[in-house]
């Protein structure tokens, strides 16, 4: 008897979604014959169009072309699909074994990746859409010859009260600025010296959780805080200790200086456990470390075709700890206090970009303590870039840049230039400022 | 110290929170703000993210565009993927519970629109298309009617104790527009004109005119010289009534081809605020209709 009332109540419950799921069925045709209706008069429209005088005017009118293509989905699809390219020639007057052994003195053991000729970057998979009410999530898979990355993984909510919002799982820092853009986003081809001395090119990503707050201010505050794994292999390190053992926190200012220009500006601060083998060779590092940054960005866009980005950060590193010789197996006591800067412009006309940018580190501090004794490095490392780009739409981008580079602290100078291809399809999540 | 901070924080928080319970509306567009409005009256205040003068298809998500959003009871937008390159960033860092998609206070006004060159299929190789149909709709007198009448929901849906306020309203605004549209309509019938961009479909549609080509080769992609060349030829032989275009593209273009043909080069008002006078969306009609005659 039980099992006739559940069975009972069980076909009770599905026969309404069955009746609805006809009516639904109903609606659905009635809004396809509807939807023709109007395709067929469009298309009649168009014919009218073309037998009248200026067909030859037109070279885009509909003409049913089908594709067939994910590109055109956009917001009919979910989720949002997209995949950009990142490739580049790269050349040099240095061999690719001095480029190897490219590395900045005092800061990092690691020389230039990119080989000489040609490169694939990635083809970056970018994937997002809403979860439900309650959340948003994205997901950053670069694919490179080496494999499939998950550079970032990530939820977002959207539900939360009183302007607070949860970021968690796997995603880019909001320290900094450039620490926060994708490389396909960022305006010269490869990353400022301080980024790459401090935390990596490829930034502070780290498993974890942050929380921000936009409070309801008459100019635009962010505050946010970070809970981090401690993953970044520089600043940090997987196995300095277990659990998280990384934070940070930020605060980004804004307001619109005029009509058509925007300031940006703030302060970060990263800090946790190092353990890296990053300094030099054969060494390891354990230790705490603090990262400091100043950010400032305006941009000028007194039309679509014309725009001046000025953007500057200063970084300043504290690190405090024992440097072991891995082969000697000695212990020393290390103390850095080093910091390092860089500004850019670019200027936009048309379809045009012009870009310049200077970075230097040993700005204001440059102390690598040993045992007590401050080592001297000598030519504090420097370099110069100058970058043209030409953009045919939106999503694509041609590149060159060329760098003159000075951060090894030798007399010898690295002339590099880059001839990067950027190619966006899909639908891509909007950038934010 | 801190607890100073905090103090001069909380004081500031309560400085700028609303007095009364006036909704506070965000637009992208100024249209849209101004049919709120008409529809709003005293009860609802208008921010508008995206300047008058201002190409819609290049907006960059400002943080001011952020924190307007923050403190907005509704979010009312275009729609139909205009606003696809800013809004969606918007919304989300706006960190703004009551405007997410799906709520009350996201009101998409493409949704209420006779949407047209809708596109089963399309990729960018045919320029800057916007698959889900041309989204300029709104110097469309038949469309601006369903989306007033679309607001007038929303509105009463977010404030039930005005309802019968916005209903009211809205009646006067189609008692106005029917008024109107006899200015407007049959005055432009049968006239043929070239546009720089896909943006004068809908109000050829209403108001019963031909746009015969155009001048970007593909929706978004400017002409080169060569597509110039042969326009000229083109427009020499077929003499339209004029070469249409707005404020914010194409104007050196059509100056060109207006030069070399002889037909009249139009800017036509495409937003409320885009010139002096032009304070609603009544009066950017007017002067839109009046600039094709």
């Amino acid at each position: 008897m039980k099992y006739l009332i559940s069975f009972l109540s069980v076909f009770l419950f599905s026969f309404p979604a069955f009746a609805e799921d006809i009516e639904s069925r109903m609606k659905n045709l009635e809004k396809t014959v509807e939807s023709q209706e109007k395709a067929i008069a469009e298309q009649q429209r168009v014919i009218d169009g073309l037998k009248g005088t200026g067909a030859a005017l037109s070279p885009d009118n509909k003409t049913g072309r089908s594709s067939g293509g994910l590109i055109g989905g956009s917001a009919l699809s979910n989720p949002n699909i997209s995949l950009v390219l990142d490739t580049f020639f790269y050349s040099s007057n240095l061999t690719s074994s001095e480029l190897e052994g490219w590395t900045i003195p005092g800061y990092i053991n690691e020389g230039i990746e990119a080989s000489k000729g040609y490169n694939l970057e990635s083809a970056e998979l970018f994937i997002f859409a809403p979860v439900d009410p309650y959340f948003n999530v994205y997901a950053t898979m670069p694919v490179t010859e080496e494999g499939v990355e998950l550079e970032e993984a990530f939820f977002v909510t959207t539900a939360l009260p009183d302007g607070f919002q949860v970021k968690g799982g796997k995603f880019k820092s909001g320290f900094g600025r450039i620490n926060g853009q994708h490389p396909h986003a960022w305006d010269f081809a490869d990353s400022p010296l301080p980024y790459r001395a401090f935390v990596g090119a490829e930034g502070i990503i780290e498993k974890g959780v942050q929380l921000t707050w936009l409070p309801p201010l008459p100019f635009y505050t962010t505050l946010g805080i970070e809970v981090l794994q401690g993953d970044n292999e520089i600043l940090f390190g997987t196995d300095a200790r277990s659990g998280p053992h990384a934070y940070a926190a930020f605060a980004k200012f804004s307001f619109d200086a005029t009509e058509n220009s925007t300031i940006l500006f703030g302060p970060s601060v990263a800090t946790g456990k190092t353990k890296t083998g990053s300094i030099a060779d054969d060494t390891e590092f354990a230790g705490d470390s603090t990262l400091y940054g100043l950010e400032f960005t305006c941009k000028w866009n007194p039309s679509k075709d014309r725009g001046l980005i000025v953007q500057s950060e200063y970084l300043s590193r504290k690190q405090d700890g024992d440097l072991t010789d891995t082969v000697a197996s000695t212990t020393e006591r290390l103390e850095r206090k080093q910091d390092g800067w860089y500004a850019q412009a670019l200027y936009k006309t048309g379809r045009w970009r012009l870009g310049a940018r200077y970075d230097a580190l040993d700005v204001f501090q440059d102390d690598y303590i040993l045992s007590g004794v401050d080592q001297e490095f000598d030519k504090s490392p420097w370099r110069a870039t100058g970058a043209v780009e030409y953009n045919p739409t939106e999503f694509s981008r041609i590149r060159l840049q060329y760098n003159h580079d000075r951060s090894s602290r030798t007399d010898e100078t690295n002339h590099e230039v880059f001839v990067q291809l950027l190619f966006g399809i899909g639908a891509h999540a909007a950038h934010p400022f | 110290m801190i607890k100073k901070i905090l103090f001069a924080v909380l004081w500031l928080c309560f400085l700028v929170s609303p007095a009364f319970a006036a909704i506070n509306v965000v637009t992208t567009l100024p249209w849209i703000g101004s049919l709120a409005k008409e529809i709003g009256g005293d009860r609802i205040s208008v921010t508008a993210l995206v300047k008058p003068n201002q190409d819609p298809h290049y907006i960059e998500a400002k943080p001011s565009m952020i924190l307007a959003a923050r403190k907005a009871d509704i979010i009312m937008y275009n729609g139909l993927d205009l606003e696809i390159g800013y809004l969606p960033i918007i919304i989300e860092s706006s960190k703004n519970a009551r405007i997410q998609p799906g709520g009350t206070g996201n009101l998409d006004c493409g949704q209420f629109v006779n949407v047209i060159e809708r596109q089963g299929s399309a990729d960018r190789s045919q320029g800057d298309v916007h698959p889900m149909g041309n989204p300029h709709y709104h110097l469309s007198p038949s469309n601006a009617a369903r989306v007033a009448a679309g607001i007038a929901d929303a509105l009463a849906a977010l404030d039930s104790g005005n309802a019968a306020l916005y209903r009211a309203n809205l009646a006067s605004f189609e008692k106005r527009l029917e008024s109107k549209k006899k200015e407007w309509y049959g005055k432009l019938r049968g006239k043929r004109f070239i546009a720089f961009h896909k943006y004068f479909e809908y109000l050829a549609d209403d108001l019963g005119f031909r746009i015969t080509g155009y001048i970007e080769p593909k929706p978004g992609i400017p002409p080169s010289s060569g597509h110039l060349a042969r326009l000229v030829d083109s427009i020499a032989k077929e003499k339209p009534d004029a070469i249409l275009t707005t404020s914010y593209n194409g104007k050196k273009e059509v100056e060109f081809l207006s030069a070399k043909t002889g037909v009249k080069g139009i800017v036509v008002p495409h937003d409320v605020g885009c010139q002096d006078g032009i304070n609603d969306w009544f009066s950017l009609m007017d002067r839109a209709v009046g600039s094709l005659r």
